[in-house]
């Protein structure tokens, strides 16, 4: 086999290849009992005394490196800090590794390092250690940057993507596919007026006031495969179906012309800067209410509920029920 | 002195086979009894061989009209004493073996219907009245053997009169199962927020038609949307309400005259709509057409039913109405509402007033609908009065049981066993939710009445996506069995094949779209079928999809993309010119789909006929916006219609990659240059899809001739388009080969299914 670029897509072909070779050939996966490799969370857990060490890790490989709402240094903090937040831990810190091609504009790279320090002064989280290197003409696209994060919680406190049980509101945080989409019209060149932006924003300060209510249950951040590709898998690896109100998920009008001209699902390209989480139903308004005044948390809705059933399910008010399925690399036509 | 033990295995049960057998023995004076076994028939006869044998050969030739046998045992032995004194009908027994089945529902027969209208009988005016030779069958069992107790009637306890019949083996209702009366049976009402109190709830559900209001009507098999089909505003007052803008409705008449006001019928047309098993048939508008102009917006023809069951002959009698609008009542792409609160609920704010009666329907139906090319019939849809019928695959297969689920669109799915293949009801879009429940409720209740508790072999088609496909993994699972993934076209080939009893063909096999062996999307294919291989020898030219299943919705993206390459100006000034109202969001669009043509983000590849009849329609703006299946395609048929053939386009056919391709950007260049100097675009829609039609048709030719293979079959979706059937068939004739179609199934995906359980049958023959 070769690897394609749909087994970077985030659907069920790269499942398939993470299953397959890379963890049927890892052996340690997990220490002092928390959460491992085959788990296939947004991070790892070190349960240490009273506390987990929460641990994440991420390669940033952005085309284009500068896009609207952000640039690659941005993403590369904030997708990291999202990952522990969305594991119900506080981030503290990351490292990063920057691989450069021989030629990369200096300052260029200073706006990205910049935006780097940004986020890292938004979040209070310190970037405490890096590494650089250089690779020659025609090796390397540009850049490549990974950073590992590292956050703390209080042990037993993680939230997983199987904590989801029938009943369980599912809030969203905001509008949906505004990053895929902002990205593939602009790397695409359709030239599009600019009011297509990335969301890219860390989530920390959504999180931690959902936290601070209490009753959240399960979470994660939809980035590659969308919502779509979130809602499966929460709903997947806690066993239980949901319903979910169409009507209620926001999909800003420019992303949703642009989807409706290239003909690609909102509902399967990437966000940067949302959660989704499900709440206790008791606590399900509190959390909304907080969520709400959290920064990027305005537009936060509860999106529908879990039950007992095995599919995703969107409803319409109009359309009736159909089935959201996981989005696929390619998609391949269906309609007759 | 001889005795015989038959087994009659067939339509043996619930269609009156008892009493003609008792009639029968009686008559030739030979003692014995007759019983259901589970869902066959068992006759013991006693008395001389000769008799014993006449009676065989009398009881093939005048078995009850509903009744069919597949098979009779015989086992002779002689004796030297009798057992039995008399000739009797026996209790069933629900020991089961065999393959008999459930017969499909029959439209009121004339006896009834005398009955219905005869105001000195105690049946007058009762709708739901119903003999051994008529009523509903399929849409009220629940299990085996069918006996009134396993049926919707059993809430129904027959009072003494009609007990008396049903005992009574000379009368027309004995054991009839769904026979009933005004004292102990189903009673219809009428419903707008609560029963609204009347004596007559249909004379009353006539008057509100009348006046224009919209009314649902729980029937057979499924509900109806009803209205007057002469009455503009009603017809477009259910068209918004539906969110339906132009998908066409079906009508019903009282009778053969009242349909000919509107339509032409010819003989066979005739026989069809006044058959027992009363499906839709398309019929050909007359140019003179009184009916309101949106029953069937932009086509030439118009789908008719006469009445089926008391409910429609009693609606009529109230009224002056020519026809009523009669669509199936659900939301698009859901299943027909079958439960009294589910329509209340469902089609509140669709429907006016609802006509309800308390009789469940426990399988739903939808109507069926064929239509006729060059007299010859084909199904666009085998449901309601056929279903579940078996198909005879004793050739292929003893043994094999095998559950096979169709496409995702218009599925139907297949029980075979014991050799038998029962093809579902029509089940509908199966990407849908509530589809799918359906789906799975049917195939529970199918593989029930069918006696099948576990399969061997889970048949699905090749699309990695589609729901049916992740159904047959699970189900494969479940029953521990074999899971066979069928390449759409050659399942449709397959179908045609078994239809025509044919082991080899070169087989055109044009639709919309199936998921092709390469992982692209196919859908004007060459085929060579043999057994249980295939190999594909030609296809339309691969042509992109810029945006997927948007450039199905929107055809003038495929028309964009057919013309990119060839067109020599300006095409995006051309677009601007001509199409723009054909992209929703305007020029802006138009520069992402040129954009899309060049990165390929997003655009699919595919050899559709479908696609190229939708690019074709709306080059010549016939259709720039498909709202419903077939919408461009079907309009482009309706245009051409009229034309009197005088234009010629000439068809290109390259080889590429060990296969014939057909030049379609060529034919729509020509479609354009034909635009550009003025022709009629009722002339250019004609000579367009009669040069897709005889290139598919020449590359079938090519292709026999390179394989020495001497039959070619037309299937797919496409040949439901008189015209391009009609002129494949005579291509393929005038060349000297012979030329199948569809006769006793689905052109179109319908009987998918159908051919999944042949390519099972095959692959497990080895
Ligand atoms: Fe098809
Ligand atoms: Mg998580
Ligand atoms: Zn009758
Ligand atoms: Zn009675």
């Amino acid at each position: 086999m070769k690897i394609g670029m749909s087994h970077g897509a985030g659907g069920e072909v790269m499942q398939d290849l993470i299953s397959n070779i890379i963890l049927s050939n890892i052996h340690n996966t997990r220490v002092n009992g928390g959460v491992g490799l085959e788990d296939l969370d947004d991070g790892a857990s070190i349960p240490l005394g009273d506390y987990e060490i929460v641990m994440s890790t991420d390669g940033h490989t952005v085309d284009p490196l500068f896009f609207p709402g952000g640039d690659i240094g941005k993403i590369s903090v904030a997708g990291t800090v999202n990952d522990i937040s969305v594991m119900g831990a506080r981030p503290l810190a990351i490292a990063s590794a920057m691989i450069l091609s021989e030629g990369f504009p200096g300052e260029d790279l200073e706006r990205i390092v910049q935006s780097m320090d940004a986020v890292s002064r938004e979040t209070g989280v310190s970037i405490v250690t890096g590494d650089t290197k250089v690779m020659e003409r025609g090796k390397l696209d540009r850049m490549v940057i990974t950073t590992t994060g590292i956050g703390v919680v209080k042990r037993g406190e993680i939230i997983r993507d199987s904590g989801l049980r029938p009943g369980d509101k599912i809030i969203l945080t905001g509008s949906v596919g505004d990053h895929g989409m902002a990205l593939m019209a602009f790397r695409e060149g359709f030239g599009f007026d600019t009011d297509l932006e990335s969301d890219v924003a860390p989530v920390w300060g959504m999180v931690e006031a959902a936290l601070e209510v209490g009753g959240v249950t399960a979470m994660k951040d939809p980035t590659r495969g969308g919502i779509a590709n979130a809602l499966n898998e929460l709903a997947d690896k806690s066993g239980v179906g949901m319903v979910v109100d169409e009507d209620m998920i926001p999909v800003r009008e420019e992303v949703r012309a642009v989807s409706e001209m290239l003909g690609i699902d909102p509902y399967e390209v990437a966000n940067e800067g949302k959660v989704i989480m499900g709440v206790d139903p008791e606590y399900a308004e509190d959390v909304l209410r907080a969520v709400r005044k959290a920064p990027y948390g305005e537009n936060a809705r509860i999106i529908g509920e879990a039950n007992q059933d095995s599919h995703v399910i969107l409803e319409t008010s109009l359309g009736g029920r159909r089935i959201l399925e996981a989005p696929v690399a390619d998609p391949v036509p269906r309609v007759c | 002195m001889y005795r015989a033990q038959l087994t009659v295995e067939g339509i043996v049960q619930g269609v009156g086979f008892r009493p003609a057998v008792y009639r029968l023995a009686h008559e030739l004076g030979l003692t014995g009894y007759v019983r259901n076994m589970g869902n066959l028939v068992e006759i013991v006869l006693e008395g001389d061989e000769e008799r014993i044998k006449r009676f065989i050969e009398r009881l093939k030739a005048e078995k009850p009209p509903i009744s069919r046998i597949t098979r009779i045992n015989n086992e002779m032995t002689a004796i030297d004493s009798p057992s039995f004194s008399d000739f009797s009908i026996k209790e069933s027994s629900s020991e089961s073996s065999g393959t008999s089945v459930i017969p499909a529902d029959v439209a009121t027969c004339s006896r009834c219907l005398e009955e219905i209208m005869d105001e000195d009988n105690r049946r007058y005016l009762y709708p739901f009245t119903a003999c051994t030779d008529c009523g509903p069958r399929f849409t009220v069992i629940e299990s085996i053997p069918y006996d009134r107790e396993r049926t919707s009637m059993r809430e129904f306890p027959l009072c003494s009169s009609c007990m008396e019949e049903y005992l009574n083996p000379l009368d027309r209702r004995y054991h009839a199962e769904a026979t009933c009366c005004p004292v102990c049976g189903p009673r219809p009402f009428l419903w707008r927020g609560d029963v609204i109190e009347t004596d007559n709830p249909l004379k009353m559900a006539a008057e509100f038609l009348d006046e224009g209001e919209i009314l649902a009507v729980k029937g057979i098999g499924g509900t109806h949307l009803v209205c007057r089909a002469d009455d503009e505003d009603a017809v477009m007052k259910l068209r918004s309400r539906l969110g339906r803008p132009s998908q066409p409705f079906a009508c019903m008449s009282p009778d053969v005259p009242s349909v000919e006001v509107y339509a032409c019928i010819s003989e066979a047309e005739e026989k069809a709509l006044t058959s027992r098993r009363r499906p839709i048939v398309v019929l050909n508008k007359n140019s003179d057409y009184p009916l309101a102009p949106s029953v069937a917006p932009g086509l030439h023809n118009i789908g008719v039913m006469l009445p089926y069951s008391g409910m429609h002959h009693v609606l009529f009698r109230y009224t002056a109405a020519p026809a009523y609008v009669m669509t199936s009542a659900n939301k698009p792409g859901d299943p027909m509402f079958i439960r009294n609160s589910e329509i209340t609920r469902g089609l509140e704010g669709i429907a006016d007033y609802f006509l309800l009666h308390d009789r469940k329907i426990i399988n739903r139906c939808d109507d069926s609908v064929v239509r006729f090319r060059g007299g010859e019939m084909a199904f666009i849809r085998r449901s309601r009065g056929y279903a579940p019928e078996p198909y005879d695959l004793t050739h292929l297969s003893e043994n094999l049981s095998a559950l096979c689920l169709g496409p995702e669109l218009d599925v139907t799915f297949s029980v075979l066993k014991g050799g038998q293949c029962y093809v579902s009801q029509h089940i509908g879009n199966t990407s849908r939710y509530d589809t799918l429940l359906f789906l799975k409720d049917a195939v529970n209740y199918l593989m029930g009445i069918t006696g099948t508790e576990s399969v061997d072999v889970i048949a699905c088609d090749l699309h990695p996506q589609f729901l049916t496909t992740s159904y047959a993994e699970e189900l494969s699972e479940r029953f521990s069995a074999d899971i066979l993934r069928v390449q759409h076209h050659h399942a449709h080939a397959l179908a045609l094949m078994l239809d025509n009893g044919v082991g080899e063909c070169v087989c055109i096999a044009a639709d919309g779209v199936g998921y092709g062996a390469d992982g692209t999307s196919w859908g004007g294919e060459i085929l060579h079928c043999h057994g249980p291989e295939y190999s594909r020898v030609g296809s339309l030219m691969p042509q992109k999809m810029p945006g997927g299943d948007l450039a199905t919705r929107y055809p003038a993206r495929m028309l964009l993309s057919m013309l990119l390459d060839s067109y020599d100006g300006d095409i995006r000034e051309l677009f601007i010119e001509r199409y723009l109202d054909y992209f929703p969001h305007g020029e802006r669009e138009i520069d992402v789909v040129l954009k899309q043509m060049e990165t390929g983000l997003n655009t699919g590849v595919s050899s559709s006929t479908g696609r190229a009849l939708d690019a074709i329609s709306a080059a010549l703006r016939i259709c720039g916006m498909r709202t419903y299946e077939g919408e461009c395609a079907m309009k482009l048929e309706s245009t051409a219609f009229r034309a009197k053939g005088e234009l010629k386009i000439p068809f290109r056919i390259m080889k590429r990659d060990g296969r014939y391709i057909l030049d379609t950007s060529g034919i729509l260049m020509d479609v354009m240059d034909f635009l550009e100097s003025g022709e009629k675009r009722a002339e250019i829609a004609h000579a367009a899809q009669r040069a897709v039609a005889e290139g598919l048709a020449e590359m079938a030719v090519l292709a026999a001739e390179d394989l020495g293979v001497e039959v070619i079959g037309g299937t797919g979706g496409v040949f439901y388009n008189e015209a391009i059937s009609l002129a494949v068939r005579d291509y393929v004739k005038e060349r000297g080969y012979s030329f199948i179609q569809h006769r006793n199934s689905c052109a179109g995906d319908g009987s998918v299914s159908l051919g999944q359980a042949v390519a099972a049958a095959l692959e497990y023959r080895k």
